[in-house]
């Protein structure tokens, strides 16, 4: 009896603020798909890392005939001087900093290179022994890339020793800081659905202070006569989250998973099941955030 | 059931308390009036049983409980076992009768099965047979007092306050209120009733308790709006002389 009359307290609160209500909807709906999205960001990273880091480490790249690095003034990279490297790499000065390396030839490097822009039409200009040669290292302690740096890059037939994690590293601060963006403006938004649903619940009060007045005074419980105000405003904000978490799943799915993932083929993009990890979040989120500012607010505004 | 002692209430803009070291006892059963001018303390009195103001000291004790010792959570419980009915009724204007006084058993988690046998009780018992379906603008003020008290009693508290309950009701209607409160009072129901109505008084011929600034002047049983006994001590002569005299004396105190 006591369930069935607050729900109809609160059904009846939600009609009566219909315009207030709507706009704690719309307010959380947005904070919470900026919060959702900084969320997205990082879940990103974290693959694309994840996904990299196995892949990519040093590449000690050999010079071939265009290069114009001081290591080749000889011209393409030698037989010999390829050796040379492969010795080094195994060498008890190198080989404890580095679990295996893979010599990529020029036919593979092409190979690897026309997959990776299939649909580009960059392939047809590039040819085969354009592309260098090179030593893909992998590393035990990716940051100890300064000593490989440091043995190889003065090596006769060396053109280059790339570290390609910092490629990475400048994706990954690049997304970082649209996710703290993202969060920023959360941030204010949030600030702003707060201070929204403290009004939307003292209005709330104050066109029911009848009621609550008269409940007050015939002995009802503190619970049956402010619960009805907090679930307004956490049914609001829950709303709110749940199409936060719609837009989000479906920009996962419409769009990473769809276009992007299209025209980025070798990018691990998070799929839109992993954005279901962010939904109870979001919810959860937006729910505590109602209750607690209603409570406040019905602790100053209601009188019990 | 209802006892002061020594009550004094201060509310803190007004350096003059609104009840002066106020002692007194109410039985179980009776039906008392608090007479007295505005400003003389009665709704502090009736607002310190409810624990709705706190008193600045003294003890205040309501079935045998000091309301001070009530925690904010069982205060619903105390307000339980006391009715209060309003000069303005205080009905909700979009309920019909049997949903303002169903409106009480709900809130307190009455079931549907009770509520339905309840209501329609006490509705007979004011005198409202036959009218639960209407709504509170189609009744005359006599009738929504009614509804009010109804509301009130439905929950058979054993203590109900009435704050000039006549106080917007013609003679003839007030005199009906009375006889509700009267029945009310004759089912075992103990009753203060804060009042300005005279005759009503003098009809009723219960105990009259008089305030005066806080204070209580007089306490007689059977009695008339005003005594017949001359009271000893404070300004009695300045209460029942003229308009003048009696403005006189508050502009002395000010």
């Amino acid at each position: 009896m006591r369930l069935l009359f607050i729900l109809g307290e609160i059904g009846s609160g939600l009609r009566r603020n219909l315009s207030m209500v709507i706009s704690v909807v719309l307010v959380t709906f947005v904070s919470l798909t900026f919060v959702g999205a900084a969320g997205m960001l990082q879940m990103q990273i974290n693959q694309m890392k994840g996904f990299w880091y196995d892949k990519v480490q040093v590449a000690v790249f050999l010079c071939n005939d265009g290069s114009t690095a001081v290591g080749c003034a000889s011209g393409s990279a030698t037989k010999e001087q390829q050796a040379n490297l492969q010795a080094m790499l195994e060498s008890p000065a190198v080989k404890p900093y580095i679990n295996d390396f893979q010599f990529e030839s020029q036919a593979e490097a092409y190979k690897h290179f026309k997959e990776q822009f299939s649909n580009s039409p960059i392939v047809d200009s590039v040819s085969e022994d354009q592309l260098p040669a090179s030593f893909r290292i992998n590393m035990k302690n990716p940051e100890k890339y300064e000593i490989i740096s440091e043995t190889f890059s003065s090596q006769p037939g060396v053109e280059t020793v790339s570290d390609q994690r910092q490629v990475l590293e400048r994706i990954f601060s690049w997304m970082n800081g649209a996710s703290v963006a993202a969060i920023g403006v959360a941030a204010v938004m949030i600030f702003c659905a707060v201070l929204l649903i403290t009004t939307t619940i003292r209005l709330s009060a104050f066109s029911r202070r009848r009621e609550t007045g008269i409940m007050r005074l015939v002995g009802a419980s503190k619970m049956v006569i402010q619960l009805p105000f907090i679930l307004e405003g956490v049914i609001a904000a829950v709303v709110g989250a749940l199409l936060a978490s719609v837009t989000l799943w479906l920009m996962a799915h419409f769009w990473l998973n769809g276009d992007l993932s299209r025209q980025f083929l070798n990018t691990p993009f998070i799929s839109s099941t992993q954005v279901l990890v962010i939904a109870p979040v979001l919810v959860a989120l937006g729910a505590g955030l109602a209750g607690i500012s209603s409570l406040l607010t019905l602790r100053r505004y209601l009188k019990v | 059931m209802i006892r002061f002692e020594n009550v004094t209430k201060v509310y803190e803009q007004n350096a003059r308390p609104a009840l002066d070291s106020v002692s007194l006892e109410i039985n179980r059963g009776e039906f008392t009036f608090l007479v007295g001018a505005s400003g003389s303390g009665k709704s502090t009195f009736l607002r310190l049983i409810l624990k709705e103001d706190k008193a600045s000291s003294g003890s205040v004790y309501v079935a045998g409980q000091n309301v001070a010792n009530i925690s904010s959570w069982r205060v619903p419980k105390l307000r339980r076992g006391i009715g209060v009915v309003f000069q303005d009724f205080r009905l909700l204007p979009q309920k019909n009768v049997f949903a303002n006084v169903a409106f009480a058993m709900q809130v307190i988690g009455k079931s549907r099965s009770i509520i339905r046998e309840t209501v329609p009780e006490v509705l007979k018992t004011v005198g409202l047979e036959g009218k639960e379906r209407r709504m509170p603008h189609e009744l005359s003020g006599g009738e929504q007092q009614r509804v009010a008290i109804a509301r009130a009693v439905v929950n058979r508290p054993g203590i109900l306050l009435a704050d000039e309950p006549t106080g917007n009701l013609d003679p003839i209607t007030s005199m009906g209120i009375m006889g509700v409160l009267d029945k009310i009072n004759q089912n075992g129901t103990t009753v203060v009733m804060a009042t300005h109505d005279d005759d009503i008084v003098n009809e009723m011929r219960r105990r009259v308790v008089e305030l005066k600034n806080g204070k209580v002047i007089r306490d007689e049983a059977k009695a008339l709006y005003t005594s017949m006994i001359p009271v000893v001590g404070e300004s009695r002569r300045l209460r029942d002389a003229s308009g003048e005299e009696l403005n006189r004396a508050q502009g002395a105190q000010l």
